[in-house]
Protein backbone atom coordinates (compact mmCIF):
# COMPACT_ATOMS: atom_id res chain seq x y z
CA UNK A 1 0.00 0.00 0.00
CA UNK A 2 1.13 3.38 -0.69
CA UNK A 3 0.32 6.25 0.90
CA UNK A 4 0.18 9.00 -1.68
CA UNK A 5 -1.47 12.40 0.29
CA UNK A 6 -3.50 13.93 2.33
CA UNK A 7 -6.38 15.31 1.10
CA UNK A 8 -9.35 17.29 2.60
CA UNK A 9 -8.24 15.45 6.08
CA UNK A 10 -8.76 12.19 4.42
CA UNK A 11 -6.11 9.91 4.04
CA UNK A 12 -5.69 8.78 0.32
CA UNK A 13 -3.90 5.27 -0.45
CA UNK A 14 -3.92 3.05 -3.37
CA UNK A 15 -3.78 -0.49 -2.76
CA UNK A 16 -5.83 -3.04 -1.90
CA UNK A 17 -7.20 -3.50 1.64
CA UNK A 18 -9.01 -6.47 3.52
CA UNK A 19 -11.22 -6.07 6.54
CA UNK A 20 -12.68 -9.16 7.87
CA UNK A 21 -15.77 -8.71 10.37
CA UNK A 22 -16.70 -11.47 12.46
CA UNK A 23 -17.51 -14.02 12.58
CA UNK A 24 -20.23 -12.75 15.43
CA UNK A 25 -22.80 -14.73 17.31
CA UNK A 26 -25.75 -12.93 18.49
CA UNK A 27 -29.24 -14.69 19.32
CA UNK A 28 -33.24 -14.03 19.56
CA UNK A 29 -36.00 -14.96 21.38
CA UNK A 30 -37.71 -16.61 18.41
CA UNK A 31 -37.80 -20.38 17.01
CA UNK A 32 -36.15 -20.38 14.05
CA UNK A 33 -39.18 -21.18 11.74
CA UNK A 34 -40.64 -17.86 12.92
CA UNK A 35 -37.34 -16.24 12.15
CA UNK A 36 -36.82 -17.70 8.60
CA UNK A 37 -40.18 -16.76 7.55
CA UNK A 38 -39.34 -13.07 8.71
CA UNK A 39 -35.89 -12.86 7.03
CA UNK A 40 -37.59 -13.94 3.66
CA UNK A 41 -39.80 -11.29 3.58
CA UNK A 42 -37.93 -8.79 5.60
CA UNK A 43 -37.86 -6.14 3.14
CA UNK A 44 -39.72 -3.69 3.34
CA UNK A 45 -38.89 -2.59 6.87
CA UNK A 46 -38.04 0.95 8.76
CA UNK A 47 -34.46 0.34 9.70
CA UNK A 48 -33.45 -0.78 6.55
CA UNK A 49 -34.80 2.41 4.14
CA UNK A 50 -31.62 2.08 1.69
CA UNK A 51 -33.03 -1.13 0.17
CA UNK A 52 -35.46 0.23 -2.51
CA UNK A 53 -36.21 -2.85 -4.42
CA UNK A 54 -36.24 -6.44 -4.14
CA UNK A 55 -36.38 -9.10 -6.87
CA UNK A 56 -35.95 -12.80 -6.70
CA UNK A 57 -34.18 -13.56 -10.21
CA UNK A 58 -33.95 -17.36 -9.56
CA UNK A 59 -35.75 -20.01 -6.85
CA UNK A 60 -35.05 -23.76 -7.09
CA UNK A 61 -35.56 -26.74 -5.07
CA UNK A 62 -32.62 -29.08 -4.78
CA UNK A 63 -32.76 -32.66 -4.46
CA UNK A 64 -31.84 -32.58 -0.95
CA UNK A 65 -35.35 -30.28 -0.52
CA UNK A 66 -33.59 -27.20 -0.11
CA UNK A 67 -34.79 -23.96 -1.27
CA UNK A 68 -32.45 -22.23 -3.01
CA UNK A 69 -33.25 -18.03 -3.68
CA UNK A 70 -31.36 -15.83 -5.86
CA UNK A 71 -32.12 -12.34 -5.00
CA UNK A 72 -31.61 -8.92 -6.74
CA UNK A 73 -31.46 -5.75 -3.92
CA UNK A 74 -31.41 -2.71 -4.88
CA UNK A 75 -30.36 0.35 -2.10
CA UNK A 76 -30.18 4.09 -2.11
CA UNK A 77 -26.43 4.87 -0.22
CA UNK A 78 -26.98 8.04 1.53
CA UNK A 79 -22.81 8.89 0.63
CA UNK A 80 -22.09 12.47 1.50
CA UNK A 81 -21.55 14.74 -1.90
CA UNK A 82 -18.17 14.85 -0.94
CA UNK A 83 -17.63 11.24 -0.83
CA UNK A 84 -19.75 10.60 -3.76
CA UNK A 85 -17.39 13.86 -5.40
CA UNK A 86 -14.43 11.79 -4.46
CA UNK A 87 -15.32 8.31 -5.61
CA UNK A 88 -16.06 10.01 -9.00
CA UNK A 89 -19.79 8.65 -9.61
CA UNK A 90 -23.46 10.72 -8.69
CA UNK A 91 -24.77 6.37 -8.80
CA UNK A 92 -26.31 6.55 -5.69
CA UNK A 93 -28.11 3.30 -6.57
CA UNK A 94 -26.17 0.35 -5.34
CA UNK A 95 -26.98 -3.69 -6.49
CA UNK A 96 -26.72 -6.58 -4.34
CA UNK A 97 -26.65 -9.83 -5.40
CA UNK A 98 -27.75 -12.34 -2.53
CA UNK A 99 -28.04 -16.18 -2.70
CA UNK A 100 -29.63 -18.08 0.35
CA UNK A 101 -30.51 -21.71 1.47
CA UNK A 102 -33.20 -22.85 3.17
CA UNK A 103 -32.93 -26.26 4.73
CA UNK A 104 -36.22 -27.17 6.42
CA UNK A 105 -35.15 -30.48 7.39
CA UNK A 106 -31.53 -29.38 9.57
CA UNK A 107 -33.26 -26.20 10.14
CA UNK A 108 -30.76 -24.01 8.81
CA UNK A 109 -30.30 -20.57 6.80
CA UNK A 110 -27.33 -19.81 5.22
CA UNK A 111 -27.38 -16.35 2.86
CA UNK A 112 -24.13 -15.08 1.17
CA UNK A 113 -24.51 -11.14 -0.51
CA UNK A 114 -21.99 -9.09 -2.61
CA UNK A 115 -22.44 -5.90 -4.22
CA UNK A 116 -22.46 -6.06 -7.71
CA UNK A 117 -22.11 -2.19 -8.70
CA UNK A 118 -19.14 0.02 -7.48
CA UNK A 119 -17.00 -3.37 -7.29
CA UNK A 120 -13.81 -1.54 -8.78
CA UNK A 121 -13.76 0.42 -5.57
CA UNK A 122 -15.08 -1.84 -2.98
CA UNK A 123 -16.69 -5.36 -2.52
CA UNK A 124 -18.70 -6.20 0.61
CA UNK A 125 -18.86 -9.69 0.79
CA UNK A 126 -21.27 -10.73 4.00
CA UNK A 127 -22.43 -14.30 5.24
CA UNK A 128 -25.40 -14.88 7.67
CA UNK A 129 -26.19 -18.15 9.07
CA UNK A 130 -29.44 -18.40 11.19
CA UNK A 131 -30.01 -22.07 13.22
CA UNK A 132 -32.21 -22.88 15.96
CA UNK A 133 -29.87 -22.52 19.69
CA UNK A 134 -28.09 -25.51 20.17
CA UNK A 135 -30.06 -25.47 23.95
CA UNK A 136 -33.02 -23.95 23.49
CA UNK A 137 -34.87 -24.46 20.78
CA UNK A 138 -37.36 -21.73 21.24
CA UNK A 139 -34.54 -19.35 20.41
CA UNK A 140 -32.79 -18.73 16.95
CA UNK A 141 -28.69 -18.10 16.88
CA UNK A 142 -27.25 -15.91 14.09
CA UNK A 143 -23.74 -16.11 13.11
CA UNK A 144 -22.36 -13.01 10.52
CA UNK A 145 -19.16 -12.69 9.17
CA UNK A 146 -18.12 -10.24 6.36
CA UNK A 147 -15.07 -9.47 3.96
CA UNK A 148 -14.67 -5.73 3.04
CA UNK A 149 -12.36 -5.59 0.22
CA UNK A 150 -11.38 -1.39 -0.50
CA UNK A 151 -9.80 -1.71 -4.16
CA UNK A 152 -7.86 1.18 -5.76
CA UNK A 153 -7.92 4.35 -4.00
CA UNK A 154 -8.65 4.01 -0.56
CA UNK A 155 -10.35 6.93 1.72
CA UNK A 156 -8.98 5.26 4.86
CA UNK A 157 -10.05 7.42 7.50
CA UNK A 158 -13.41 7.13 6.08
CA UNK A 159 -14.84 4.39 3.79
CA UNK A 160 -13.51 1.34 5.65
CA UNK A 161 -14.45 2.62 8.67
CA UNK A 162 -18.10 3.50 7.39
CA UNK A 163 -18.59 0.13 6.08
CA UNK A 164 -17.02 -1.53 8.94
CA UNK A 165 -19.28 0.28 11.10
CA UNK A 166 -22.40 -0.28 8.98
CA UNK A 167 -21.30 -3.87 8.94
CA UNK A 168 -21.29 -4.02 12.65
CA UNK A 169 -24.47 -2.69 13.38
CA UNK A 170 -26.14 -4.58 10.59
CA UNK A 171 -26.44 -7.54 13.23
CA UNK A 172 -28.46 -5.25 15.45
CA UNK A 173 -30.34 -3.81 13.01
CA UNK A 174 -30.91 -7.01 11.14
CA UNK A 175 -32.49 -8.41 14.69
CA UNK A 176 -34.65 -5.40 14.72
CA UNK A 177 -35.38 -5.68 11.28
CA UNK A 178 -36.92 -9.32 12.02
CA UNK A 179 -38.56 -8.51 15.17
CA UNK A 180 -40.67 -5.89 13.38
CA UNK A 181 -41.03 -8.33 10.72
CA UNK A 182 -42.67 -11.05 13.19
CA UNK A 183 -44.73 -8.20 15.43
CA UNK A 184 -46.32 -6.64 12.19
CA UNK A 185 -46.99 -9.73 9.91
CA UNK A 186 -48.70 -11.62 12.59
CA UNK A 187 -52.06 -10.50 11.73
CA UNK A 188 -51.18 -10.91 7.39
CA UNK A 189 -51.59 -14.64 5.85
CA UNK A 190 -49.17 -14.17 3.02
CA UNK B 1 -41.86 -3.55 -1.82
CA UNK B 2 -41.06 -2.23 -5.07
CA UNK B 3 -39.28 -4.34 -8.30
CA UNK B 4 -36.40 -3.08 -9.78
CA UNK B 5 -38.37 -3.04 -13.20
CA UNK B 6 -41.62 -0.36 -12.48
CA UNK B 7 -43.96 -2.45 -14.30
CA UNK B 8 -43.16 -6.29 -12.61
CA UNK B 9 -44.14 -4.32 -9.44
CA UNK B 10 -47.27 -5.89 -9.87
CA UNK B 11 -46.71 -9.33 -10.71
CA UNK B 12 -43.69 -9.30 -7.51
CA UNK B 13 -46.69 -8.70 -5.33
CA UNK B 14 -48.72 -11.79 -6.60
CA UNK B 15 -46.13 -13.86 -6.80
CA UNK B 16 -44.47 -13.05 -2.81
CA UNK B 17 -48.14 -13.50 -1.40
CA UNK B 18 -48.35 -16.70 -3.25
CA UNK B 19 -44.42 -17.95 -2.76
CA UNK B 20 -44.75 -16.26 1.12
CA UNK B 21 -47.96 -18.87 2.06
CA UNK B 22 -46.73 -22.19 0.33
CA UNK B 23 -43.12 -21.10 1.98
CA UNK B 24 -44.78 -20.75 5.62
CA UNK B 25 -47.75 -23.34 5.30
CA UNK B 26 -46.21 -26.27 3.39
CA UNK B 27 -42.04 -25.91 2.58
CA UNK B 28 -41.07 -25.02 6.24
CA UNK B 29 -43.67 -27.76 7.89
CA UNK B 30 -41.18 -30.42 5.56
CA UNK B 31 -44.64 -30.68 2.89
CA UNK B 32 -42.93 -31.02 -0.39
CA UNK B 33 -45.24 -30.84 -2.45
CA UNK B 34 -44.27 -29.06 -5.44
CA UNK B 35 -43.99 -25.00 -5.39
CA UNK B 36 -48.03 -23.68 -6.60
CA UNK B 37 -46.51 -20.40 -7.67
CA UNK B 38 -44.44 -21.77 -10.59
CA UNK B 39 -46.37 -19.84 -13.46
CA UNK B 40 -46.90 -16.62 -11.67
CA UNK B 41 -43.49 -16.89 -10.94
CA UNK B 42 -42.37 -17.14 -14.63
CA UNK B 43 -43.93 -14.65 -15.58
CA UNK B 44 -42.68 -11.90 -13.03
CA UNK B 45 -38.79 -13.06 -13.75
CA UNK B 46 -38.98 -12.58 -17.02
CA UNK B 47 -40.51 -9.04 -16.59
CA UNK B 48 -37.45 -8.56 -14.14
CA UNK B 49 -35.21 -10.02 -16.28
CA UNK B 50 -36.10 -7.94 -19.55
CA UNK B 51 -35.60 -4.77 -16.76
CA UNK B 52 -32.25 -5.83 -15.50
CA UNK B 53 -31.30 -5.96 -19.61
CA UNK B 54 -32.76 -2.44 -19.69
CA UNK B 55 -30.97 -0.75 -16.71
CA UNK B 56 -28.09 -2.55 -17.88
CA UNK B 57 -27.26 -4.42 -14.33
CA UNK B 58 -24.60 -6.49 -14.34
CA UNK B 59 -26.18 -9.66 -12.63
CA UNK B 60 -24.23 -12.45 -14.74
CA UNK B 61 -20.90 -13.60 -14.08
CA UNK B 62 -21.39 -12.91 -10.12
CA UNK B 63 -20.62 -16.59 -8.32
CA UNK B 64 -21.59 -16.12 -4.87
CA UNK B 65 -22.06 -18.47 -2.49
CA UNK B 66 -17.94 -17.24 -2.51
CA UNK B 67 -15.53 -15.08 -3.26
CA UNK B 68 -15.74 -14.82 -7.37
CA UNK B 69 -13.06 -15.66 -9.52
CA UNK B 70 -11.99 -11.47 -9.97
CA UNK B 71 -11.78 -10.64 -6.47
CA UNK B 72 -10.16 -14.29 -5.52
CA UNK B 73 -7.60 -12.76 -8.32
CA UNK B 74 -7.17 -9.40 -6.63
CA UNK B 75 -6.91 -11.04 -3.03
CA UNK B 76 -3.39 -11.98 -4.73
CA UNK B 77 -2.19 -8.21 -4.87
CA UNK B 78 -2.86 -7.59 -1.66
Amino acid sequence: MLLLSHWLGTTVLLGYFKLRVGPKLSSTCHPWDTVIKAAMRKYPNPMNPCVVGVDVVDRNLDPQGRLHSQRLLCTEWGLPSLVRAILGTNRTLTYIKEHSVVDPIEKKMVLCSTNISLTNLVSVDERLVYTPHPENPEETVLTQEAIITVKGVSLSSYLEGLMASTISSNARKGWDAIEWIIQNSESTVS
Amino acid sequence: MNSVGEECTDMKREYDQCFNRWFAEKFLKGECSGDPCTELFRRYRDCVQKAIKDKDIPVDGVDFMGPSKSKTESDGSS
